[in-house]
């Protein structure tokens, strides 16, 4: 189908992309680690229990931990050999279980039966049991996402990838394009949809374009905005449906999934395999050769690192994930598991690492939120120590903490700190008060 | 990995904007407004800005060093506070000295400007907190503070820009009253309007093409947004046109739109909304509150030009401005995919 042309939404900010480092780049697959850290905690839920013991000889792809809960998920072997320890490791400054597998470079794999013709409930049964979850970040569990409580009519693929530098979807896009289709179509036989959209945007007019050769499928061409990725942006984009404060799209028909889930879904049905690798983007202007990796969950990012060539210079701040939402990393001791979307190392020229002046009052920030709220009230509020004004003043609880607000503001004040401050407080408090 | 590596909440890229490089495209906006007041007012001008801008610098400096300890233990600390104070300079007070010398009229005297600029900063921003924390705009209320206490500033001069015009000017207090008095818009040509010349007012305010030109730079630099001057002074004007059309004693002048130009161009309207009401710290945050803060100004600037007949643009800003922290609290927007709530009926 031919690409048509999306709206824009209100405010938002344009960010300087920096694909193009990595971009150009196919995708290479790394080396299986000699040793794997899988983490236990590789979805939105509680973290996953583990069935195996120290001492068992595992198979890629096997079952080790099972998922405990509504939100959690299953947690697989991504490499095979045996399984050393089930410990507490330190990971991006907290202390979360690990189960630790020394390769033995079989890589004898064990996976599901494929499906043929599967089934509304086949598939949901076997996204559920291969533990996929939402790759574009969030990791939210797919098989809860695709059993909404409401009728929905359409699906959303989410190609935006509008975070600077991470380029994994989009080598994605390009390279498996059939195999994102034909996981879209299993995606919306088990929602029961017909109407397929996905939203890519205008800076990767390849990826569109090649999207373009299904006729189910309805390729739309999204304004360079950030946060377009955001699921409320990107529905109201492309649909022009509102997702109300406090609901799931599902409520407004539509559910959005991310290109590289839709990935993972055909690769579920038609292999039985479960996901325990996904791309990583390794890139930044500190890193010697940018690159778009193939990586098996519980890799350490110091072998990452070192893959694409070392530091070409002393970083300024290493990121996991996106530079606009991705978590600051004081070591390397951190390991890859299902969400990590990116690891970039910035240089001084390149990361903000300014110190806070004194507020302006200048208003930027409500100018260029997605969400409509008021940031500097938030931040005012919550500096004196009054969360609940600070959350009714800025409409705190309605923030997707996309960061638009301080990479634009002048002054350089830690505006998402306040927020997650502000955040953590009303709910205490509101359990406090439930009690 | 390095341990000068920096671990912060995202998001770890920001824009390269800062409150510095805005209060340096402030100033550059400001500076044609400047040049042609000197070109204008000759020396008297020159002399008027650079006491504004020294005086404001050095009383920020002072009142930074006094409170941050600078004579304690006898000046021990003195070279540290003096690099704090570097560190931290944002040019806000030059961007306050430079309005506040453009929007008196030349014959001020350098001792009362000077007092003014000690006054605005001293009094009006630093002992608020400094910026962004002030209530209302330190220029504008410098302004007031002069005007109130000086009595040469009731004294306006031409422009030594041009002598044969000189001998038209009308003697009333601006360009206003007398279009005012008069009930015509033919007093003085447009010409000389937008380029200022033969024209008494003050030293930034007369050269109108001046001002646009600033405009036009804060909208480029995205400093301000383009539509609130522009809805300020088309408002104010329009209004002032039919507000001129009551009848007075019987006799109506009609609404006569020829009018409207005169209205926009004249008095310190222009500059007030490019430079003075666009004040980040003192107008209101979100684009509800702003609408609001603009057609107040623009009603009341037209309303008590009418009732009074001298320049209010800066009156106005100051009532505005203590205005503002009501407007921030009652226009609260109301995010992204909200649905008023529809009131259920109670009862069976």
């Amino acid at each position: 189908m031919k690409a048509i042309k999306a709206k824009s939404f209100f405010a938002g900010i344009h960010v300087k992309d920096m694909k193009s480092l990595a971009c150009n780049c196919p995708t290479e697959v790394m080396p299986d680690p000699a040793v794997a850290y899988i983490s236990l905690r590789q979805s939105l839920g509680k973290p996953a229990v583990a069935i195996v013991e120290k001492g068992q000889k595992v198979k890629e792809g096997e079952l080790i931990a099972k998922a405990d809960g509504a939100i959690s998920s299953d947690v697989f072997a991504s490499i095979a050999g045996e399984v050393t320890d089930i410990t507490e490791l330190d990971c991006a400054g907290c202390k979360e279980s690990f189960i630790v597998i020394k390769g033995d470079g079989s890589g004898e794999k064990s996976y599901f039966p494929p499906l043929k013709d599967a089934t509304a409930d086949e598939i949901k049964a076997r996204i559920r049991d291969c533990g996929i979850v939402g790759l574009g970040g969030a990791a939210f569990p797919t098989a809860v996402k695709i059993a909404p409580k409401t009728p929905v009519d359409t699906l959303i693929l989410n190609g935006a990838e509008c975070e600077p530098y991470l380029t994994c979807d989009h080598r994605l896009m390009l390279e498996h394009t059939e195999e994102i289709a034909r996981g879209a179509r299993y995606l919306a036989k088990a929602l029961g949809v017909s109407r397929i959209i996905i939203g890519i945007e205008a800076n990767k007019p390849d990826a569109i374009a090649a999207f373009e050769a299904f006729d189910d499928i309805q390729p739309v061409i999204l304004k360079k905005q950030y946060p377009m990725g955001s699921e409320k942006h990107i529905i109201y984009v492309t649909t022009g449906r509102k997702v109300g404060i406090g609901k799931l799209p599902a409520d407004s028909g539509v559910v959005v999934q991310n290109v590289a889930t839709a990935y993972a879904v055909c690769q579920a049905v038609e292999l039985g395999k479960p996901l325990y690798e996904r791309i990583v983007t390794v890139s930044g202007g500190a890193i010697a050769q940018p690159k778009n990796l193939w990586v098996k969950d519980g890799t350490p990012v110091k072998e990452l690192v070192e893959f694409c060539g070392g530091e070409s210079q002393t970083p300024k701040k290493a990121i996991c994930g996106g530079p606009m939402t991705g978590v600051a990393l004081a070591s390397y001791d951190m390991y890859t598991h299902k969400a990590t979307s990116g690891i970039l190392l910035l240089t001084k020229e390149e990361a903000a690492a300014e110190e806070p002046t004194p507020c302006l009052n200048c208003g930027k920030c409500a100018d260029v939120c997605p969400m409509h709220l008021m940031p500097m009230n938030t931040a005012f509020y919550s500096a004196a120590g009054d969360f609940e004004t600070a959350a009714k003043l800025g409409n705190t609880m309605s923030c997707i903490e996309c960061g638009a607000c301080e990479y634009i503001c002048p002054a350089k004040r830690p505006l998402i700190q306040a927020i997650r401050k502000t955040k953590a407080a009303v709910r205490a408090a509101a359990k406090k008060g439930g009690k | 990995m390095d341990s000068s590596i920096v671990i912060s909440t995202p998001p770890h890229v920001k824009s390269k904007r800062t409150t510095k490089s805005i209060m340096l495209d402030v100033i550059i906006a400001l500076l044609p407004a400047a040049i042609c007041g000197i070109i204008f007012f000759g020396v008297d001008a020159f002399i008027l800005e650079i006491t504004a801008v020294l005086g404001a610098v050095a009383t920020e400096f002072v009142y930074f060093f006094i409170e941050k300890g600078g004579f304690a233990k006898k000046c021990k600390n003195a070279g540290a506070v003096c690099k704090l104070w570097w560190k931290q300079f944002d040019y806000t007070s030059i961007v306050s000295g430079l309005i506040l010398a453009l929007i008196v009229p030349p014959a001020v005297a350098w001792y009362e400007i000077l007092i003014g600029a000690i006054f605005a900063i001293a009094i009006v921003k630093m002992v608020f907190g400094g910026t962004g924390k002030n209530l209302v705009n330190p220029a504008c209320m410098g302004r007031i503070f002069i005007f109130i206490s000086f009595a040469s500033v009731g004294t306006w001069i031409a422009p030594n820009f041009d002598a044969i015009n000189a001998s038209e000017i009308t003697t009333g207090a601006t360009y206003l009253s007398g279009a005012l008095l008069k009930g015509n818009g033919d007093a003085m040509s447009l010409v000389d309007l937008l380029l200022g010349s033969g024209l008494a007012g003050c030293i930034g305010e007369t050269c109108k093409i001046a001002l646009l030109v600033g405009y036009v730079y804060l909208c480029v630099r995205k400093v301000i947004k383009w539509w609130q001057p522009l809805l300020y002074v088309v408002l104010s004007a329009f209004l002032s046109v039919c507000l001129a059309a009551i009848p007075e004693d019987g006799v109506s002048a009609g609404f006569d739109i020829a009018l409207f130009p005169a209205f926009a161009l004249s008095g310190g309207l222009m500059f007030g909304a490019i430079f003075m009401a666009t004040d980040y710290v003192t107008s209101p945050k979100g684009v509800y509150g702003q609408l609001v803060y603009y057609i107040c100004l623009a009603v009341l600037t037209s309303l008590l030009r009418y009732l009074t007949g001298i320049e209010v643009v800066s009156f106005v800003i100051l009532i505005m401005n203590l205005f503002v922290p009501l407007i921030d609290k009652y226009i609260v927007r109301k995010p992204f995919g909200y649905k008023r709530e529809k009131k259920v009926k109670e009862g069976k």
